[in-house]
């Protein structure tokens, strides 16, 4: 009885922390492709332009980004000003929450059939490095494993701590900027 | 409980064995199919392959209405559109592809516009376009291992944009797969050599990567187990047509393994080193095979050694101790690897095809790691790991 009165709050809970997750997400993939490197590498590849996008199926949450040039993103919010170039699409909330609370590798979201690619399959393989650098950044060593495939052994604690602050600061600044807007 | 989860599909009607040709026009009529048409390859009608064909359909009452054979290696857009426009000028009313995998690909496209309409095939590329089933669709394999026979999966070169554009959805799957063991019997021993290892290493990595689950698992082992006891004996007897039965079988048991459990590293290097160098797929995975294995030894020890059993049967499997079996493992493909280059000079490092050159494995490198193959290899490669097992597969 209990747990029936409280099911539509756990329900509201897992939504509100998927869609905090995604924002939290798609303003980090801003700011980590201001600060590393090997994000800026990987995101030259994309043409200009080319907008990313993260949801839920079938309308539910989502993060959109877009790669405006020498490997920086910009986050969107949920809106896209054009259509979208590559989508990965989470089948239920369930499972985005399984991966956004990382319970589940977004590689073994993908390898269990959790999620769908529309677009192109070696945009989404890119996409898929960038999110696991953010991850292994912004994430303690411990949370990270559990994440990313593989934990980056050249990713030493320094360089961790240093753009972990950075990213964080950004993010924070971004919130801030897009409440007073 | 684990957060372990896993899908398997696979509603193909496989009728395999002995006169199973003489099975189309029975189930063609099942599905109110009265007029066929053939897709095909000059070298399939060269080979004499369409006349069981077509003379276990004329037997039964069943005209094949018309027959297209000219699909090239590498089938494109163009291609797809004209078959699609006889299909309909003859008034078709269901597809028979006869061949390996590009003509069975080739036919899936057809199907899809000859189904939903239009002639822009590039409009249905992608993942969940197609909302329908399609026409009733045949597929007859005269090489023992792509497996295409039982993917949901084509892919189409648009000729005009330079692209290979990729189609899936569960309605690509062939009504039914007719495996006749006369279809494979004239393969010359290089092409029976290299589409048997392409099925050794859809079952390995199907058995071994991110994806697998105790359904594809089932269908690999025992197609690791067909193609370990009969490939050698089809090579030195490629009259033998039992023998031919268990490769076509084994491809199609590993076709169903991998396309529910997926690829990795032999995959994403192969499809890099064929659309460089221009490779034929099967030469490509049975290269890479051992190398990528020793790679990933590490993450896939357990799953590996198992495989043992099946690679070379149970008395080695029983006096090797478990923690060698992997090593075991690799070292009885690199075995028959060897054994198949005495017999028809099936290439085992790059060097030995004599068609790359080592300025090129960066290149191939770069490419394999946007393959999406990659993102069900059990360890995480980087370019520098990616460049390493070229460097090793390369002499």
């Amino acid at each position: 009885m209990l747990a029936k009165r409280i099911q539509p709050m756990v329900f509201q809970a897992r939504r509100l922390y998927v869609e905090l997750m995604f924002q939290v997400m798609g303003r980090a993939l801003q700011a980590v492709s201001e600060v590393d490197e090997k994000v800026q590498n990987e995101a030259r590849a994309l043409p200009d332009g080319f907008l990313f996008e993260m949801m839920v199926m079938p309308d539910g949450s989502k993060l959109i980004v877009e790669h405006t040039g020498q490997g920086r993103f910009r986050y969107h919010g949920d809106k896209a000003p054009r259509p979208i170039d590559l989508s990965i699409q989470f089948k239920h909330i369930a499972h985005a929450f399984l991966v956004l609370s990382f319970q589940e590798k977004t590689s073994v979201a993908f390898a269990n059939d959790r999620m769908l690619v529309d677009g192109d399959i070696s945009y989404a393989v890119r996409m898929t490095r960038v999110l696991n650098r953010l991850e292994s950044f912004i994430l303690p060593k411990m949370v990270a494993e559990r994440a990313v495939k593989e934990y980056p052994a050249d990713l030493h604690l320094p360089e961790k701590l240093i753009s972990a602050a950075r990213i964080y600061l950004k993010v924070a600044t971004n919130f801030v900027e897009t409440v007073r807007a | 409980m684990t957060n372990k989860y896993y899908e398997f599909f696979c509603p193909v009607k496989v009728i395999a064995g002995k006169a199973a040709l003489e099975h189309i026009p029975y189930e063609l009529t099942g599905m109110a199919a009265k007029r066929p048409m053939i897709v095909t390859d000059k070298g399939v009608r060269a080979a004499g392959l369409l006349e069981p064909v077509i003379a276990a359909c004329e037997e039964s009452g069943l005209e094949i209405t018309t027959i297209y054979d000219d699909v090239p290696p590498d089938s494109s857009t163009t291609v797809v559109r004209d078959i699609a426009g006889i299909y309909r000028q003859e008034k078709c009313d269901s597809i028979i592809a006869v061949g390996g995998g590009s003509a069975i690909d080739t036919g899936k496209a057809v199907n899809i516009l000859v189904s939903e309409g239009g002639d822009d095939i590039a409009k249905y590329s992608g993942a969940g376009v197609l909302k329908h089933p399609l026409k009733p669709f045949f597929v007859v394999p005269t090489t023992a291992g792509t497996g295409s026979e039982v993917t949901s999966v084509a892919v189409i070169t648009d000729e005009a944009k330079g692209v290979k554009l990729p189609f899936t959805s569960s309605f690509l799957l062939p009504n039914a797969a007719i495996i006749d063991p006369r279809m494979t019997l004239t393969l010359p021993p290089h092409i029976t050599a290299a589409t048997a290892m392409d099925a050794m290493t859809h079952a390995t990595e199907a058995f071994t990567c991110m994806a697998k689950n105790p359904l594809s698992d089932a269908y690999a082992t025992a197609a690791i187990k067909k193609i370990s006891h009969s490939l050698l004996n089809v090579m030195d007897n490629p009259k033998d047509s039992d023998g031919r039965l268990e490769l076509a079988q084994a491809s199609t048991m590993a076709g169903i393994a991998f396309s529910n459990s997926m690829v990795g590293l032999v995959h994403a290097l192969g499809h890099a080193t064929g659309a460089i160098c221009h490779l034929p797929h099967g030469l490509c995975m049975s290269l890479y095979l051992p190398y990528a294995l020793e790679y990933n030894l590490e993450t896939i020890r357990e799953p590996l050694g198992e495989l043992l059993l099946y690679l070379e049967g149970p008395e080695v499997f029983a006096a090797t101790p478990a923690s060698r079996r992997a090593e075991a493992s690799i070292s009885a493909i690199r075995k028959l690897r060897d054994a198949l280059y005495k017999r028809c000079q099936l290439p085992r490092t790059l060097k030995e095809t004599g068609k790359v050159t080592e300025d090129q494995l960066d290149h191939i490198a770069e490419m394999a790691l946007d393959d999406g193959s990659i993102m069900f290899n059990p360890k995480e490669v980087t370019l520098e790991d990616a460049r390493a097992v070229l460097r090793r597969a390369w002499a």
